[in-house]
């Protein structure tokens, strides 16, 4: 079975192809028309929300969570589908749309700008100017829609499998290449990516059902999937209503546990191997701990893996759901014995312990696969590498150094080695010494200050009692240079103080 | 009492800097909570005490560099300043906030001088009424976004404006990358001008120069409030300047201030992780809202010293005292609320616990 989703803007070429990739697959074409009715019928307003996000205004929290349930639709709808049968959808978030499978083939259809515009000049009978105008338009319209909904660049090449151009190919024989790369061993089902779909579908249908309620229609959640073990996190203010997501989710049909985490932020951890008794994780619990934070977890694994496999942290501790046919058994029976011997079991008991377990990935390729297989579109606060480029023993500093340079351009957030945990967000040695001598230098500025107010003040009013003009000139630059003297001095007393108390 | 400098600056007694720290804390408690202002309760707090409103209004701009320098560090970390579109609109801030300090100096200048009135009743009276009809226009709205965004078709803040200008095309149009919007120069000229003038005038610019970021340029909230702290930083660094030139900062309250505000921004922003969206906004307006009646309440003393209505002096007492009870009542109830959200949610964070439910 086959999945292909095409990208594509508002020229006829794409949906000609699809239709006939659908016709040479003998599969369903779905459009993104086809979802978006469906959904309006289904009670999502996709309409408000296209307004809004077209004319650019601003997401509120509750449009934040109209978004997240029009693309669980959007998932439940495809991934239905896909389980059963091939398909070919077409839609200006084509290649968005089923995120994390590796089986999907996402293509980018384009045409030339003169091309699309003596097309819509004729389609719409209107002057080659307006439709210029209008093209130009439809291309800025989609481009904020996929910035807005998935945070990131329509036209960035690397989420594409293939970009076919209608200059130099026809409908016919690019969905006759399209059908034969289709066909091809990386884009066919496997027993790994057909659970990944599963998974996909789970937390779709959960994300829905919490959406669908009347007392958590308009709870911010965000909920993950794995064999069946369901993840969910909340934020803090929400405790009393998500008491209500076990219950609800209970009729949600494929769910075998839940892990319900309250967290008003996310920290996402990266390693190779796992310590959970080293100082460095202590410290990460204690941080997920002050900030109410979910921990994602990913392992990275040097050997190139076909996919990032999204899971839960209950597989781990659960037993083996039935069902998963012998190779996925012996490939997760290797996986499991690989991941337990790099201490990612012994890492996620201690969070689910300490209520901070958020959801944990495998990757493969490294850290480089890291940067290619967690999507931008992924919300962290803080992102925490452990230990990385472990082979790599001299050069492994600065790998790791550029690596977490990579992560911060990449998800534009606070990125930190574990060793730095303790020195940037927790009370220690550095902070105490920070915290006595901010507050000895702030007794000294204020001492000073308030026993000769009336020479300071005198000094001060230059301006307002003829003063000369370097009198002037001498205050101004005071106070220029002695108020974010003060700021910080104060700033930093009270930083570490709160940091010590655990108020962050 | 003796005061410093022929009466320009009031005597510092431990008194008064307890009253000036605690107006530093409170604001800073709304300011980090609310995300911006906190000026609205400060620069009022401090006429209260006795300081002139021109030199209530310096202090407390120098007070706003410092702590939106350190602010906007932090926003600039999580990638919420767009600096093209703070820096195009400091462009006219800084033309604004010297205006501000032009009309204020002839208002300071210009009264007390043979009509009978006390020095600086005219640029007193000046700040309140803008005071008031700035803030009572943002409190209202806010109020009635509230009611409004309670019906569920209520799609968030109104866009008619941003819809209006988009209409307009008016050229050139330039494209601001961290907020994903294009806007025409002129309109950000503008709005720089205005919200500059206003922070010039009664400290409070982040009132205008967020909604303007919103409802006019339809800028994201967090990309509105980081980039309003950034441009703060330079409005302060401004108009600190000029204040600082005319020599009418009072460097004593400017290290009150941040005694207490400093702590404050940082419960009041711990806050908002705990507190929910529309909570925030309904208490930000109460808190105004009676912030408004306060100055309106103090009012007739100006008008009065001015002689432009014919009241007992002796009632200035009164009005000034019932003016100080309303921005206190109003100030200490809100930090308090948020206060209480905090330490109940400080307390809570330990009581919660991850929920397992294994074996369907």
């Amino acid at each position: 079975m086959q999945i292909v989703c095409i990208s594509r803007g508002s020229y006829d070429y794409s949906k000609t192809l699809a239709e006939k990739l659908a016709g040479k697959l003998g599969c369903a074409c779905i459009s993104r028309e086809m979802i978006t009715d469906t959904a309006t019928d289904f009670g999502i307003p996709v309409g408000r929300l296209e307004v809004a996000v077209l004319k650019n205004r601003p997401i509120t929290e509750g449009m934040a969570i109209e978004v997240d349930l029009f693309k669980a639709f959007v998932t439940t709808y495809l991934c239905e589908r896909a389980l059963n049968e091939s398909l070919v959808y077409h839609g200006r978030t084509g290649h968005l749309v089923l995120p994390g499978l590796s089986h999907v083939l996402r293509v980018r259809a384009i045409a030339e700008m003169d091309a699309r515009v003596k097309n819509s000049a004729e389609r719409m009978n209107i002057s080659w100017e307006k439709a210029k105008q209008y093209n130009v338009q439809v291309d800025e319209d989609i481009r904020r829609w996929v910035r807005r909904l998935y945070n990131v660049d329509w036209d960035d090449p690397s989420l594409y499998d293939m970009t076919i151009s209608a200059s130099h190919l026809s409908e016919e024989n690019a969905a006759a290449i399209l059908m034969n790369m289709a066909q091809m061993p990386e884009f066919t089902i496997t027993p790994a990516s057909r659970q990944a779909l599963q998974d996909l579908l789970l937390a779709a249908r959960c994300r829905l059902a919490i959406g669908m309620e009347t007392g958590t229609q308009d709870l911010k959640v965000s909920v993950q999937a794995r064999k069946g073990e369901v993840s969910v996190t909340y934020p803090p203010q929400e405790e009393r209503r998500a008491k209500e997501i076990p219950r609800i989710l209970g009729q949600v049909p494929g769910m075998q546990s839940l892990v319900c985490t309250v967290a008003s932020s996310n920290i996402l951890y990266v390693a190779e191997t796992f310590q959970a008794e080293s100082p460095e994780f202590t410290h990460l619990v204690e941080i997920a701990e002050k900030w109410n934070a979910a921990v994602d977890v990913v392992h990275l694994s040097s050997e190139a893996a076909p996919e990032a496999e999204p899971e839960s942290a209950a597989p781990l501790l659960a037993a083996k759901s039935a069902g998963d046919g012998g190779i996925l058994d012996d490939r997760d029976a290797g996986q499991a014995q690989r991941i337990k011997k790099e201490g990612v079991p012994e890492v996620m008991d201690k969070l689910i312990q300490a209520g901070r377990a958020g959801k944990l990935r495998n990757i493969g390729g490294g850290p480089a696969g890291l940067v290619t297989q967690i999507p931008k579109t992924e919300s962290y606060n803080l992102i925490v590498v452990g230990e990385v480029f472990a082979e790599k023993k001299l050069s492994k500093q600065r790998l790791k150094r550029d690596f977490l340079s990579l992560l911060a351009d990449k998800f534009r957030v606070p990125v930190l080695g574990t060793e730095d945990l303790k020195s940037q967000y927790l009370f220690g040695p550095r902070q105490l010494v920070s915290l006595i001598g901010s507050l000895a230098l702030a007794i000294v500025i204020y001492a000073l200050a308030f026993t000769n107010q009336e020479p300071v003040m005198k000094f001060m009013a230059a301006g307002q009692t003829h003063g000369s003009f370097g009198a002037k000139v001498a205050a101004t630059v005071f106070v220029l240079a002695f108020t974010p003297i003060v700021a910080f001095t104060v700033g930093a007393f009270y930083k570490n103080l709160l940091k010590l108390l655990k108020i962050e | 009492m003796s005061e410093l400098v022929g009466g320009l600056f009031i005597h510092m007694s431990w008194s008064v800097a307890l009253q000036v720290a605690l107006l530093g804390m409170i604001g800073g408690i709304l300011s980090g909570f609310i995300g911006s202002g906190g000026a609205f309760f400060m620069t009022p707090g401090m006429m209260n005490l006795g300081v002139m409103g021109p030199m209530a209004v310096a202090s407390n701009i120098t007070h706003k560099f410092g702590k939106a320098m350190v602010g906007s560090k932090k926003h600039g970390e999580m990638g919420n300043v767009d600096k093209k579109l703070s820096i195009i609109m400091l462009i006219t801030a800084a033309v604004g906030i010297r205006l501000a300090v032009w009309v204020m100096k002839l208002l300071f200048a210009g009264a007390g001088d043979g009509h009978g009135g006390a020095k600086g009743a005219g640029a007193n009276l000046y700040i309140s009424l803008v005071f008031v009809i700035i803030l009572a226009v943002v409190s209202l709205s806010m109020l009635r976004d509230i009611v409004s965004s309670r019906k569920k078709e209520e799609t968030g803040p109104s866009t008619k404006i941003v819809d209006f200008l988009a209409r307009l095309k008016l050229p050139p149009t330039i494209y601001f990358p961290v907020a994903d919007v294009n806007v025409s120069l002129w309109v950000v000229l503008i709005c720089g001008l205005a919200t500059g003038y206003l922070a010039g005038t009664i400290g409070v610019g982040g009132f205008i120069g967020v909604p303007a970021m919103i409802y006019v340029f339809g800028v994201p909230a967090a990309v509105a409030a980081g980039s309003e702290l950034y441009l703060a930083m330079f409005m302060g660094l401004w108009g600190a300047l000029n204040y600082a030139w005319e020599g009418m900062v009072d460097i004593r309250l400017t290290m009150i201030l941040y005694s207490g505000s400093l702590l404050g921004v940082y419960l009041g922003a711990y806050g908002t992780k705990v507190v929910k969206e529309v909570v925030i906004r309904a208490v930000t307006s109460i808190i105004i809202i009676l912030c408004v009646l306060s100055r309106m309440v103090a009012t007739p003393a100006y008008l009065q010293q001015l002689g432009l209505i014919n009241t007992d002096p002796a009632w200035n007492t009164w009005f000034n005292l019932a003016s100080k009870i309303l921005l206190y009542v109003s100030g200490t109830t809100g930090a308090l609320l948020i206060l209480f959200f905090v330490l109940r949610a400080y307390w809570k964070r330990r009581k919660i616990e991850a929920s397992l439910t294994l074996g369907r």
